[in-house]
């Protein structure tokens, strides 16, 4: 019985990882590599001999389609010649199978996947071919940690099952198998490869170029983190500066409106600052109303006509008015008399302080 | 998941397709509830600002289970069709010929995911009848229901997994009764709190082993069915014969609801004459009754100038359970402070005459249950009088 397994180097699959892992969408491609199918014949005691087969498919390479359902339609139909134009240079023959990446999403075939696989098997007449799923999901919900799950797929009389993939390069290593210098590797191909293959990766220098650009890139970063922090700083400076001087206005101001109120309240002792233009007016409409200036009631509440006080000191009202008005009034009153101007004293003292 | 929510959240593209499958998308025959979706997740990277989601579960009521289905979009590429991942049934595989609306589909139509859903849902029902066909018992029982028109059209089956301990075999098949309920009065479906949705029946019958040995039926109503037929215990379905066969278990639930169906028309009807009835007779001392179920009346009587009230209350499942009578007195209260009341029940009555004549039996017979209650209130007078007198003394 044949126990398929898929083989890939830590290069491809990271590379396969690599080239989707910030697409936004699902991609798929195709899958390059060589399958072959060994036997194994075991000679043991206990059995004359035993006959193992393995079947192992070795990934080599893969090509990313442009766009998803490139090579299919809606009901998984597949389109050779759209397969051949993906395929461009690379031979037909070495086409092992096909791969998707989907995100967030179970381990399993889907419908369509299964339709296609099958589909494509008897569109290339390759009846060995294999499906490499990729599922990339996020293992935090704060998206810290996200996992990237592989695995593989063959068809076997429309069943399909999962194959183990063995990625070469990684295994258990035992306690004592911890290496703690690289083995020398001397053989003239590889030196050849190294030769004409490491100016492309390596600087003059002997450091990996793409650290390299990423350290330039790193540094240019830097510096332009470190203008915007100056250009913040400035900024910051600025506003301390402004609202320093807002602050001082703002005392200043206070100080003034203390200083004023504090005139103000200074001022209380003398007369009371007079509307010249409204006494004016008054005095025009009403000079000759004694209701007007009366401070006396009648026990009605009836305002009783008094010789009317002018506001300048030296202007008197005539009584004649004051007394025909009265008349017109009314009959009863308490009193007619003028009550004494109180204010004159005052102006008395006044004049007796100018004068000193 | 709410669908608001849902919806919310799924890429703004692909949300009329969503929308119609968890407002509309009501497959199966158990239709009582719409579609659901849960686990609503994104294909993009974690750096695409939302919404951006585009594939999600949906659970799909089927004869009696629950099927859980991935449907994958891509957000990015919103034009084409979706994938499925159909749970555990990974041997399920459709052919997508037979599915038109995977053929034609068109992302501008937003029908087009639930019919398609339904197609894939007619394919996994043929599924299904291949699996059933592991067990030949059980094939015959589906075969020779499909041949009856009345049930073929309307029956989902699911063929559950094969125990590998016991290697036993097990099915369920979920059928809709055609049963007729148009008839029933509007009132008695009407008081429920959920939704009413579809009025329906089915029934259920799982088969615990291939042979037959272990069945259990079981009867689900809607819920204003339930409720108009007296609740969830009123309907006792016969357990399935040992050695019978749904050909002739089916029908005999199907009658036996129909059966229950009509008993409640009728008695509505009943009800209604019988309450007219004694309108004619008792006009002038009908005080209020029931003008829409029918249920109950109230009449005011004076007999040598004592009143007193006639409660009458008429069961369900009138005219074979006979109404219930309550005379009360309109003068005297118990210590509790009710009315006193009392309930009679031994009165010439017989479920086979008409409402006019219940109504002029019920006349003469309540002349002698009156005029005892009349005595009995009396007595009750003077023993209130003679405490009275006891105490002021």
């Amino acid at each position: 019985m044949a126990e398929p397994t898929v083989r890939v180097s830590g290069i491809v699959l990271s590379s396969l990882m690599f080239q989707h892992v910030n697409r936004d969408s699902d991609v798929e491609g195709l899958i390059l590599g060589e399958s072959r199918i060994e036997e194994q014949v075991t000679i043991s005691d206990s059995q004359a001999d035993h006959i193992h087969i393995e079947e192992v498919y070795n990934i080599q390479k893969h090509i990313a389609c442009h766009k998803l359902n490139d090579f299919y339609d809606n009901v998984g139909d597949v389109n050779v010649d759209a397969v051949k134009k993906i395929l461009a240079e690379n031979k037909q023959e070495n086409l092992i199978g096909w791969y998707r990446q989907r995100r967030n999403t179970d381990q399993q075939m889907t419908f369509r996947e299964k339709v296609v696989h099958e589909k494509l098997k008897s569109a290339l007449s390759n009846p060995h071919m294999i499906f490499v799923l990729l599922t990339p999901s996020k293992v935090t919900s704060p998206g810290s940690t996200h996992r990237m799950e592989y695995a593989a797929f063959i068809s076997r009389s429309r069943c399909f099952m999962n194959v183990p993939v063995l990625v070469n390069n990684l295994g258990l290593l035992e306690q004592l198998a911890y290496w703690k210098v690289s083995a020398p590797f001397s053989a003239a191909g590889y030196n050849l490869t190294m030769k004409k293959h490491s100016a492309k990766f390596f600087s003059s220098n002997g450091q990996l170029r793409d650290v390299n650009e990423v350290n330039k890139m790193n540094e240019s970063l830097q510096s332009e983190l470190q203008k915007a922090c100056g250009d913040v700083e400035e900024s910051e400076r600025l506003v301390e500066t402004l609202q320093a001087d807002v602050s001082a206005l703002r005392r200043r101001l206070r100080e003034k409106k203390q200083s004023s109120v504090g005139k103000a309240s200074d001022s209380d002792d003398s007369p009371e600052q007079r509307n010249l233009l409204l006494h004016e007016a008054v005095r025009a409409l009403f000079a000759c109303s004694p209701l007007f200036h009366t401070q006396t009631l009648t026990l009605e509440a009836f305002p009783v006509p008094a010789v009317c006080c002018s506001v300048e000191p030296d202007e008197d009202e005539s009584m004649a008015d004051a007394q025909e008005t009265l008349s017109l009034l009314c009959p009863s009153r308490t009193n007619c008399r003028k009550r004494p101007r109180e204010t004159q004293p005052l102006r008395e003292r006044k004049r007796t302080k100018s004068n000193s | 998941m709410s669908p608001e929510v849902a919806l919310h959240r799924i890429s703004p593209e692909l949300r009329p397709l969503l929308c119609s499958v968890v407002r509309n998308g009501r497959v199966g025959l158990d239709s009582t509830n719409c579609l659901r979706v849960t686990d609503l997740k994104t294909g993009c990277t974690s750096l695409t600002p939302g919404p951006c989601c585009d594939r999600f579960k949906l659970h799909i009521p089927y004869a009696g289970e629950t099927l859980k289905w991935d449907i994958i979009f891509n957000a990015r590429y919103p034009e084409l069709p979706p994938d499925f991942i159909f749970g555990e049934d990974v041997e399920f595989l459709p052919e997508p010929s037979e599915l038109p609306h995977l053929v034609q589909w068109d992302a501008g139509n937003p029908e087009c995911l639930l019919q398609l859903v339904k197609e894939l849902i007619q394919q996994y029902h043929h599924y299904q009848y291949q699996r059933l066909r592991e067990s030949s018992r059980l094939l015959f029982e589906y075969d020779s229901l499909l041949e009856d028109p009345n049930y073929g059209r309307n029956m989902e089956i699911y063929a559950g997994r094969k125990n590998s301990w016991t290697g036993e075999f097990s099915a369920r098949f979920l059928l809709k009764l055609p049963v007729d309920f148009s008839d029933i009065p509007v009132y008695l479906l009407k008081d429920t709190a959920l939704d009413p949705g579809e009025d329906v029946a089915l029934l259920s019958v799982s088969f615990e082993d291939a042979e037959a040995t272990q069945v259990f039926p079981k009867l689900y109503l809607s819920p204003s069915i339930e409720h108009a037929l007296g609740g969830s215990s009123a309907l006792h379905i016969p357990a399935f014969p040992s050695g019978g066969c749904l050909i002739d278990y089916v029908p005999q639930v199907c009658q036996l609801l129909t059966n229950k169906v009509q008993y409640v028309i009728q008695g509505y009807h009943k009800r209604r004459e019988y309450i007219a009835a004694f309108l004619s007779h008792f006009g002038t001392g009908m005080v209020e009754y029931d003008a829409e179920g029918f249920t109950k009346l109230t009449l005011l009587l004076m007999w040598k100038d004592f009143c007193f009230l006639v409660h009458v209350d008429l069961p369900l499942y009138f005219p074979r359970d006979q109404p219930t009578l309550t005379f009360q007195s309109v003068y005297h209260f118990t210590n509790s402070g009710q009315l006193y009341s009392q309930v009679q029940k031994s009165y010439p009555y017989s479920p086979r005459w008409d409402g006019n004549e219940m109504a002029k039996r019920a006349k003469y017979a309540w002349v002698t249950a009156w005029k005892v209650f009349a005595f009995c209130m009396a007595k009750v007078n003077s023993c209130c009088k003679y405490l009275k007198d006891q105490s002021d003394y």
